[in-house]
């Protein structure tokens, strides 16, 4: 009755894939941070579904650390984008260079 | 029965507001469509007897972490710049196509040995009293899930996961430093920063050329 | 199972039901006459029309805060666990969590000293 586990992770594979499509075709810094955010949650899904099939709750503890780890590292690297911003008026991919000190 | 509806309504869900993220041109539309993403996600948690996930899902991700990034987008005043052109002849033919063996690969490799009707997992326990048929089956969160969802995860978090947990602490006191000492310099060359004033651009360094012909008007109009 | 989360569905098709009669009943009944005047934009007794959004100043503090409210909203997301296992815990739990808290604090004061938090 119920779906069988493999769908929700081929659901999960394939939301990981346009994650990295998009940090491949995109330019814009903002726009590829996004979509590394949409392969943590695809990644994140897959734990959910393991957990699931395992009857044990390691997969859903190891989502919540990935959530907190997430967290962080969209606040450093929300910053960097700013700064590279104040320096170069773009959040342009190419531009980064211009942050080495 | 209901699990089953719910997967076919929010899979396509799920994956048109994936999609539409790398797709839409203005980044606050690709941010709005990212917060679909993220509940679609924060339903399939809950679906899957996650309910402590979909919740910190749609408190941190939906509620904390996008409001930054739409944030930042208006900040930043980024919401026209267009990103499409491509800077390497083939590049993005060259994406789809690895996307595509990607995709493949990880449906065989992860998805497959568990895509049969006997790996469905059973929601209720009464539908669980039968024995796993197939090494794999799923096994379903019934009995770990017993003291409730929030008491299991955080049990585990702090008791085999303490270390782990301690050190996210530090993890976090690293990114509050981060954000202090980035923003801080910034902040070093004046409080208050008027973005086009610092358009010191060399020709040709930023964009495309739609927006730094927009970006001249813009400053022949206003000399200031 | 999924019974439960019944109201919350309801509580989704309130809200955008809501959201969408808003808008439909507002364009269809409100009476739409515009002027240049109308539809000039106007901010506080300024003409905005030829000052482009992009040409605000911004400051830095917002975003600063934003990021450090992050940080902080982690923190209380790792109490709620907490509070619901305490019980069986004991002091072991309040140990833990004490450490944890410490560490965060330090760093609270740390923003505080550095002016972080300073709004003007």
């Amino acid at each position: 009755m119920a779906v069988p586990a493999g769908y929700y992770l081929a659901l999960a594979a394939a939301l990981f894939v346009i994650g990295v499509v998009g940090v491949l075709i995109r330019r814009n810094l903002i726009v590829m941070f996004m979509c590394v955010e949409l392969m943590l949650n695809s990644v994140n899904l897959t734990l959910v579904t393991f957990s699931r099939i395992n009857g044990n709750l390691e997969g859903q503890v190891l989502s919540f650390f990935v959530m907190v780890v997430a967290a962080a590292e969209v606040t450093v690297g929300l910053a960097l984008i700013v700064n590279l911003f104040r320096l170069k008026a773009s959040t342009d991919a190419d531009d980064v260079d211009a942050l080495r000190a | 029965m209901t699990e089953t509806v719910l997967f076919w309504i929010i899979a396509p869900l799920s994956l048109g507001t994936a999609l539409s993220v790398v797709v839409l041109r203005n980044p606050v539309h690709a941010a709005l469509m990212l917060v679909g993403n993220f509940f679609t996600i924060a339903v399939l948690y809950a679906v899957m007897e996650a309910q402590f996930l979909a919740v910190v899902q749609v408190i941190v991700y939906a509620g904390a972490i996008m409001v930054l990034f739409l944030f930042v987008i208006m900040l930043l005043g980024v919401e026209r710049q267009l990103d499409f052109g491509e800077r390497i002849r083939g590049q993005r033919a060259a994406a789809v196509f690895l996307g595509v063996v990607l995709l493949a690969a990880l449906t065989v490799g992860v998805a497959g040995p568990y895509l049969g009707a006997d790996s469905a997992c059973p929601t209720t326990a009464e539908q669980q009293t039968e024995p796993a048929a197939s090494p794999q089956a799923c096994r379903g969160l019934a009995e770990a899930n017993a003291d409730g969802n929030v008491f299991g995860v955080g049990r585990l978090v702090f008791t085999d996961y303490v270390w782990p947990f301690e050190v996210t602490s530090v993890l976090l006191v690293i990114a509050a430093l981060g954000a202090m000492v980035l923003g801080r310099r910034a902040e070093q060359d004046s409080d208050l920063v008027d973005v086009l004033r610092r358009e010191r651009v060399p020709a040709g360094g930023v964009g495309d050329a739609s927006y730094q012909a927009e970006l001249q008007q813009s400053l022949e109009e206003d000399p200031r | 199972m999924l019974a439960e989360y019944l109201p919350l569905l309801l509580l989704a098709v309130v809200a955008f039901a809501f959201v969408g009669l808003s808008v439909l009943v507002s364009a269809r009944l409100g009476p739409n006459r515009p002027n240049p005047v109308k539809e000039a934009a106007y901010e506080s007794g300024i003409l905005t029309e030829d000052v482009d959004v992009r040409q605000s100043r911004f400051s830095v503090r917002f975003y600063l805060v934003a990021m450090l409210f992050i940080i902080f909203d982690v923190e209380a997301v790792f109490l709620y666990p907490w509070a619901v296992t305490l019980r069986s815990m004991g002091w072991y739990g309040m140990a833990v969590m004490g450490v944890f808290i410490l560490l965060l604090f330090e760093t609270y004061y740390y923003v505080l000293r550095r002016g972080g938090l300073d709004w003007d």
